[in-house]
């Protein structure tokens, strides 16, 4: 009982699930996020003018300028002149 | 097995501790947003509050930290150490975003501010400079702390990955730990036996004399609100599939998708109504604290082995019905029926209770040999009892003798139970246990999935959808046919199979001892990327593509039928216009609603490009006559030659235009076959068209009359038959033509004009009658060549003998046409 409720709930949060974060690189130059998401770091490049989908559950993201933002996966974040705006 | 009796108490403390937790998210939130309101007066605040923070999940880290490393023995535990570490990850992430509108007004005017002044620039104002100060420094401390929140969450995942790695050793240990198991044991168990029952009972005995004196009320309220839950559910599920619940008596043949159904509802609706009853009680109870730990921890054990036990036996009555041989979904004998109800239910309960013993003597943190002397007891007979199951020989054959099982599924019992008996005898009690209840469990969901799969087959089965109660109350709601109805019932069937495979595959999985996290996990990463190479793409995306598709081409043949019955009809468009505007915008409309559709999926368009750049070249040869068919019919769309409903003659083909499509176009000739003629033949080639912008057409009869007719007469009576005919325009006049002197007639042709071409047989007809009519009437005559036939004798004379004259036997005649007449096309 325990476990099907479980699994149940399991599923309504699967089907709760949102679309990821997403980045967009308007520079005209690829530039590199460092994506801190389920306890591995790794680097995402996006190409100019390229948009990604990314942390769909949360994460931490070191913006290409060297600043840090926090991410509960429904932003949009703009890089423009390397300098990553949430919106 | 050497589990320690608190080990339960960790998740009821998180369950109770999670309130507060949240309490102080939220006010951290608060705290958080309140802070960004003020601008720049509560930077500092913020810092501050978000280190103690920091500061306080850094501690609760480290004492979780702790705790893992202590914790080797125990599963329930280190799952509870993994949600309170998820939780933690949460909080970090919570914390990590409180800056973000702090970070945003510092970033903001920074940019108002400008960057400093270079070299050999003025220089800006001591306090312009003074609050970029500020402002830099106190977004690196921001990030700084953000540096320290996200090593963190890096630290909470590795101590999960952590506890995920001791979960799965603790499970290969329990399975291949091995107890001895001798003489000295029985003894041991039964000593332990009669001391451990006599401490359960004063345990019982004594929650109950405090629940009788302290907590009656509570208690009373509780059994109450659960049983209403309860009937609430069985009242509402037996009103709602009252007859599919039951199984009729007086039915002596009943379909086999309604004892599938019986079999179902009357499996799930009494179970859930007992789980729902019991799941309620505690839930009462434990709101009116009226469980304390030890009784909280048995009484769940109990309450969820007569949920399983009480499931099983249901669904073993429901799928043999021994009572009803007519509702038997296997058709087993009466007596074999009857047997293996009460082994199924006796395997579930014996497994049932060594779950709840052994949860009982954890509680009462009994020796362990007394846990391990119980389960090969129990196990010992699950096993005995599925080999049992093997042996009964349930089907009867035609001659009444009894039929063993099919001899893979006997293999498999006897597999299974002696797999369990063996592994208990040698001392792997855990992998004993383990199989036992998997062997119940897995086996019970197994079996209902089985039932939901054979269900789904009956509905997709030919006219079964629209017998079911379902589907003839769709028939009457949207008056839909039979054909229809079929195709509904394939697409519940489909639908069928897929919620089944989606309850039935995580229930499994979880019994297997996979947490919920992770199925979750893999779920999403399913549904939303599949990488193959390079390319990557995900289930979700292509879903949502189709279903942009098909709502965007439903759409388009909605706006379609609109424009074309509400805007052009009303427009009074002409039918070739109307024909080539709904064909290009159906069109149109499909091709926008696949590029959406794949964009949507996900699949980008750019790659496509590339890809169709490179096949070009060889679409170009390959499919050159597709194309060159395809831009024909996209001529035709635009110039309209001709429309739907003319009379068309293309080289060979003659008939009526039923169709323009972008590849082909249907011409039905008059003998009623379908032509269908690539497009670029019409567009290559030399098309008649008798309807192209009007059904005017001229019709020529040809007549000859005989030498010494008088011509002007001929020619007046013809005109004036041609002028009397209603069906023949007087502008242009009609005409008659003397067109030569023949062999053995002199010719005219009748050239009469009609305003419709397509009515022309029986204008010709008309005029044929009267024509000959007329003649008879003025003597005029209609000559037709003719033969003299001479036949010789064989006995007479051979040539030479010239005098005797042929004799003439007959004269043929030969209604040869006595002036060549025009070939022209037959219009019906």
């Amino acid at each position: 009982m325990k476990k099907f409720c479980l699994a149940l709930a399991g599923l309504a949060a699967m089907s709760g699930h949102g679309m990821a974060a997403s980045a967009v690189n308007l520079d005209s130059e690829p530039r590199t996020l460092i994506v801190t998401e389920g306890g591995s770091k790794s680097e995402i490049a996006i190409g100019a003018g390229e948009t990604v989908q990314f942390c769909p559950n949360g994460c931490f993201v070191t913006m290409p300028n060297g600043d840090r933002e926090a991410l509960n996966g429904s932003e949009t974040v703009e890089i423009s002149g390397g300098v990553g705006r949430i919106k | 097995m050497a589990e320690r009796p608190d080990k339960d108490t960790m998740p009821t403390q998180t369950m109770r501790r999670l309130p507060i937790l949240l309490i102080a998210v939220c006010a951290l939130f608060w705290t958080a947003a309140a802070s960004a309101q003020n601008v720049g007066s509560y930077g500092a605040g913020l810092i501050g509050e978000q280190q103690a923070e920091l500061d306080r999940l850094t501690a609760k880290i480290d004492e979780l930290d702790r705790k893992v490393a202590a914790s080797t023995e125990d599963d329930a535990k280190l799952v509870a150490l993994r949600t309170e570490l998820e939780t933690v990850s949460q909080a970090l992430l919570k914390s990590g975003l409180a800056f973000r509108p702090r970070l945003a007004e510092i970033n903001a005017r920074l940019e108002q501010l400008g960057p400093a002044p270079g070299d050999g620039q003025p220089a800006e104002p001591d306090i312009v400079a003074g609050e970029r100060q500020n402002l830099v420094a106190e977004k690196a401390e921001i990030n700084v702390l953000l540096g320290v929140a996200e090593n963190l969450s890096v630290r909470v995942k590795r101590l999960i990955d952590d506890i995920a790695a001791k979960r799965r050793d603790l499970f290969a240990r329990l399975l291949t730990k091995r107890y001895t198991i001798d003489y000295a044991l029985v003894g041991e168990v039964l000593t332990a036996f009669s001391e451990e029952m006599g401490d359960f009972y004063r345990t019982v005995s004594s929650w109950l004399r405090f629940v009788f004196q302290f907590k009656l009320r509570s208690v009373t309220a509780a059994a109450f609100f659960a049983l209403a839950a309860a009937a609430v559910l069985v009242i509402g599920g037996r009103r709602l599939f009252g007859r599919l619940f039951a199984a009729d008596p007086s039915e002596t043949q009943p379909s086999y998708l309604g004892r599938l159904s019986v079999a179902f509802w009357s499996t799930l609706l009494p179970s859930a109504a007992l789980s729902v009853f019991l799941a309620a009680t505690y839930f009462f109870f434990d709101y009116y604290s009226v469980l304390r730990g030890d009784i909280g921890v048995m009484l769940r054990s109990l309450f969820y082995v007569v949920a399983v036990v009480f499931f099983v036996h249901r669904l073993a009555r429901a799928v043999l019905a021994p009572a009803q041989p007519e509702w038997r979904l296997i058709p087993v004998g009466r007596s074999a029926g009857r047997l293996l109800v009460a082994l199924v239910s006796a395997t579930a309960f014996f497994t049932g209770l060594d779950h709840f013993l052994s949860r009982v003597f954890e509680v009462l943190g009994s020796p362990l040999s007394l846990t391990v002397g119980e389960s090969l007891v129990s196990t010992f007979l699950t096993g005995a009892l599925i080999v049992l199951i093997g042996l009964v020989k349930p089907f009867v054959d035609a001659k009444g003798k009894a039929r063993p099982w099919h001899p893979a599924f006997r293999l498999l019992l006897y597999g299974l139970g002696g797999a369990t008996i063996v592994a208990g005898l040698l001392g792997y009690i855990g992998l004993a246990r383990f199989m036992s209840q998997q062997i119940v469990v897995t086996g019970a969901i197994l079996a209902t999935m089985y039932i939901g799969f054979q269900s789904a087959a009956a509905i997709a089965a030919e006219g079964a959808f629209a017998s079911t109660a379902l589907g003839r109350r769709y028939r009457l709601w949207f008056k839909v046919d039979e054909t229809t109805l079929d195709q509904l019932g394939l697409v519940v069937s489909v639908a069928i199979n897929l919620v089944i495979i989606m309850i039935g595959l995580p229930l499994i999985l979880l019994q297997w001892g996979f947490q919920p996290g992770d199925i979750t996990a893999w779920l999403y990463r399913l549904a939303t990327e599949i990488t193959i190479g390079s390319f990557s793409f995900s289930l979700t995306g292509i879903l949502t593509g189709i279903v942009v598709f098909v709502v965007l081409y439903f759409l388009t043949r909605w706006f379609q039928g609109w424009l074309d019955g509400s805007v052009m009809a009303r427009g009074r468009v002409d039918a070739g216009v109307r024909n080539s505007i709904r064909t290009g915008v159906g069109y149109a409309g499909i091709v926008l609603a696949g590029l959406l559709g794949i964009s949507a999926a996900g699949i980008d368009l750019s790659n496509l490009a590339l890809v169709a750049g490179a096949l070009s070249l060889g679409i170009g040869f390959g499919l050159q006559n597709v194309v060159s068919n395809f831009v024909s019919g996209l001529i035709l769309l635009a110039e309209r030659p001709f429309k739907v409903g003319d009379w068309i003659v293309a080289g060979t083909v003659s008939g009526t235009v039923k169709k323009i499509s972008v590849r082909a176009t249907e011409i039905e000739t008059f003998q009623r076959q379908t032509v269908i003629l690539p497009n670029s033949e019409l567009i290559n080639a030399a098309v008649g068209n008798w309807t192209h912008r009007n059904r005017l057409g001229r019709v020529e009869i040809p007549v000859g009359v005989a030498y010494g007719s008088d011509p002007r007469k001929v020619h007046a009576i013809l005109l004036d038959i041609a002028r009397s005919h209603p069906s023949v325009l007087k502008n242009p006049e009609p005409f008659v033509h003397f067109s030569g002197f023949g062999d053995s007639s002199l010719n005219f042709e009748v050239r009469v004009f009609l305003a419709d071409i397509l009515g022309s047989l029986a204008v010709q007809n008309d005029i044929r009658f009267a024509i000959v009519e007329a003649f008879e009437r003025e003597r005029i005559v209609i000559p037709f060549p003719q033969r003299e036939v001479l036949l010789r004798r064989e006995s007479e004379p051979p040539a030479g003998d010239m005098s005797a004259p042929p004799v003439p036997v007959a004269q043929a005649a030969q209604a040869a046409p006595a002036v060549r007449r025009r070939k022209r096309p037959d219009p019906v």
